[in-house]
């Protein structure tokens, strides 16, 4: 996506339907959400925010899983159009997989919304900006450890390089903490397949060969616990480490965090805050708004005493709060796109 | 000198390539040989330690599955059944509080699962292989019938996570539990009568019946033990993870299996020793220990192994085929 691409923020297109009295005209009554894999705790928030913006509107939420099956997928994009769903949203599986979805739906007049991953052809996306969330992290980190004087730090990057948004997350986030420390040296750059099993496994070899590590950064909560837990598993002293997770997935970040252990900063990325974004995005849509390209949501660095500002937590579960998330400040563009790299 | 020098180490290369575990000790001296020249991070302390750490799961599994595949059965749910009973574990901890109640619950789990295999083994005669990937099946939608997210850490026990990232002695609690199960495997299948009725069981399930030992008995009992190994890992793998994940274990059922088989155990049973899949888990860890501490792209991970078990296989065939002629 270029940067010259017209982009608007979650926040405007909520301001735009409410100020064009959007509830006075007619709203779609069904939508169709194709979730890519739904039983990642990402999506279960992004499903909770759609459903909870769906009940103010009176609008019913279907979705369906697609299990990281790009066939499944597309079956059941094509299922919800032979139903004469009012607006399809999609996170895709595969982003070049949906293209002839995209195309279909746009021949057939159905309102397609994708979030995530920019997908060719499409009309909107809803998504947040990867490299400004792991940037923003990075200058956090940077500033904390400069405050407690340490020296250049040397970080572990549990990453996902299979996808381009999480490529982008790990190059802001070193972008960021050089900004600080421009010495700063990512040691370890690992595949931790995005979730904490694989990542506590390359995490733990690559401690092994060298564990003068200062800082840990995982492309989503589970990679940085992950690390985490292979750096306990080594019997490393955790006093002078310090652990940056991305995404506010669900609970695991908060349970980590509130111990005052390494775990000191979160990229937040509202997984509730892009479902709701995207009900809203849907409306719009449907109402045959003229809607940019990349609908931005917001995200920010958190830690563990500013976290309390977006979210209630009584130890087993999480209530956002909607005031904290709506007054941050969304991009007007993003500094880095995938296709920048 | 010489002549003799050169009559005599064919002889040296050729007992160690027939004796029952020789390959596999070489091929582990190799890989350690080599990966100790190519880097030196590998020969170190806390190397070692990370690589018997990452073993101490699989090979946990890999000692019910060593006798399960000599009674000539194999299990395909192991993967999906560590998920499901890490949740269970670390559900069951959150509600009772108890850390004993939580393993308790999650080897009975296993050990259910286990049971419910031996029945469609044995009652129903559904090929292992058929009955335990619908098992897996199974499992995989159940376990979201069950949570659809991961099981988070509420209780907060201060002795649970030292489960798996504890160490007593400077060795890793988890090695330890490994250690003790492989130990008492060995010793069960290799200096006891029951062991060598296993044997027999895969061997020539007829002629044990003829001695008045059942082999759907043995085979029962062979399932009920992975399963409850698979309930015990599940217990480090909770502690490891700090929750219950539903989505955790995919591909270890390969992983296990194909150590297994690595270590000179028949797929066809009646033949496998627990220090062949103790030696083939140690060479398939090293390999991803090596792929990582030399940087290479970290598919190399799923693929070498693969590469390794099919040469091992086909040296294994070809002793075979020698002794036969």
């Amino acid at each position: 996506m270029k940067a010259t691409t017209r982009r608007i923020s979650a926040l405007a297109i909520a301001v735009g339907v409410t100020a064009s009295g959007a509830w006075a005209q007619e709203t779609p009554k069904r939508i169709g959400y194709i979730v890519n894999y739904a039983t990642h705790e990402w999506y279960q928030n992004v499903i909770k925010g759609m459903e909870a913006r769906a009940d103010e509107l009176g609008i019913e939420v279907e979705v369906i899983d697609a299990n990281l099956d790009i066939a499944k997928q597309v079956a059941a994009a094509e299922d919800f159009m032979a139903r004469q769903i009012d607006v399809l949203v999609m996170t895709p599986v595969n982003e070049q997989g949906v293209v002839p979805i995209v195309r279909r739906a746009k021949a057939d007049g159905v309102p397609l919304v994708i979030e995530g991953n920019p997908v060719p052809g499409m009309q909107t996306m809803v998504a947040i900006c990867d490299y400004d969330t792991g940037y923003s992290a990075g200058v956090v980190a940077g500033e904390m450890l400069k405050g407690e004087g340490d020296d250049a730090p040397r970080v572990m990057n549990v990453g996902l390089p299979l996808l381009s948004a999480t490529i982008l997350r790990s190059q802001g986030f070193m972008d960021g903490i050089q900004t600080i420390y421009p010495e700063a040296e990512m040691v370890h750059d690992l595949d931790g397949g995005g979730n904490p099993d694989r990542a506590q496994e390359v995490s733990s070899a690559a401690l092994a060969a060298d564990s003068d590590i200062d800082v840990i950064y995982g492309i989503n909560d589970s990679s940085a616990l992950g690390g985490l837990q292979a750096w306990r598993a080594a019997g490393l002293p955790e006093d002078d480490l310090l652990v940056v997770g991305t995404g506010s997935e669900g609970l695991a970040f908060l349970n980590e965090m509130q111990t005052e252990g390494p775990f000191k900063i979160e990229a937040a990325m509202f997984p509730e805050k892009i479902g709701y974004t995207l009900v809203d995005t849907a409306v719009s849509l449907f109402q045959g708004e003229d809607l940019p390209e990349h609908v931005v949501s917001p995200t920010t660095a958190v830690t563990f005493d500013e976290v309390g500002q977006f979210y209630s937590y009584d130890g087993t579960s999480r209530q956002i709060q909607w005031d904290g998330i709506n007054a941050l400040p969304v991009p007007e563009a993003c500094m880095k796109y995938a296709s920048d790299l | 000198m010489a002549s003799t020098e050169t009559h005599d180490t064919p002889g040296l290369f050729r007992r160690v390539m027939e004796s029952e575990h020789g390959f596999l000790a070489l091929v582990l001296i190799v890989l350690v040989v080599g990966l100790g020249l190519a880097t030196d991070r590998f020969l170190t302390g806390s190397n070692a330690v990370a690589i018997l750490h990452q073993s101490s799961l699989v090979l946990i599994v890999a000692v019910g599955m060593t006798l399960l595949l000599i009674t000539a059965e194999v299990d395909i749910s192991v993967g999906a059944s560590l998920a499901f009973a890490s949740c269970i574990v670390m559900a069951t901890i959150n509600a009772t509080g108890s850390i004993a109640l939580g393993a308790l619950a999650g080897v009975a789990f296993g050990a259910g699962i286990g049971l419910i295999n031996a029945l469609v083994t044995t009652v129903l005669r559904v090929n292992s292989l058929i009955g335990t990937i619908a098992m897996m099946m199974m499992l995989n939608g159940g376990v979201y019938l069950f949570t659809r997210e991961a099981v988070q850490n509420h209780h907060q026990l201060p002795l649970f996570p030292k489960i798996a990232t504890g160490f007593i002695a400077g060795i890793p609690v988890p090695v330890l539990i490994a250690a003790v199960v492989a130990a008492v495997g060995w010793i069960a299948l290799s200096r006891t009568r029951i062991g060598r009725l296993f044997l027999a069981t895969g061997a020539n399930p007829r002629a044990t019946r003829l001695s008045g030992y059942s082999p759907e008995r043995f085979k029962t009992v062979a399932f009920v033990v992975t399963g409850a190994l698979v309930g015990l890992a599940a217990v480090v793998l909770a502690s490891l993870l700090n929750a219950g994940q539903p989505t955790a274990g995919q591909g270890f059922e390969l992983t296990v299996i194909a150590a297994v088989l690595l270590g000179g155990t028949s797929l066809m049973g009646g033949r496998g020793t627990v220090l062949g899949t103790i030696l083939a888990v140690l060479i398939l860890k090293v390999i991803d220990n090596g792929i990582i501490l030399l940087r290479w792209n970290q598919d190399l991970q799923i693929i070498v192994p693969g590469i390794v078990l099919i040469l091992a296989l086909y040296m294994d065939q070809r002793k075979r085929g020698h002794h036969a002629g």
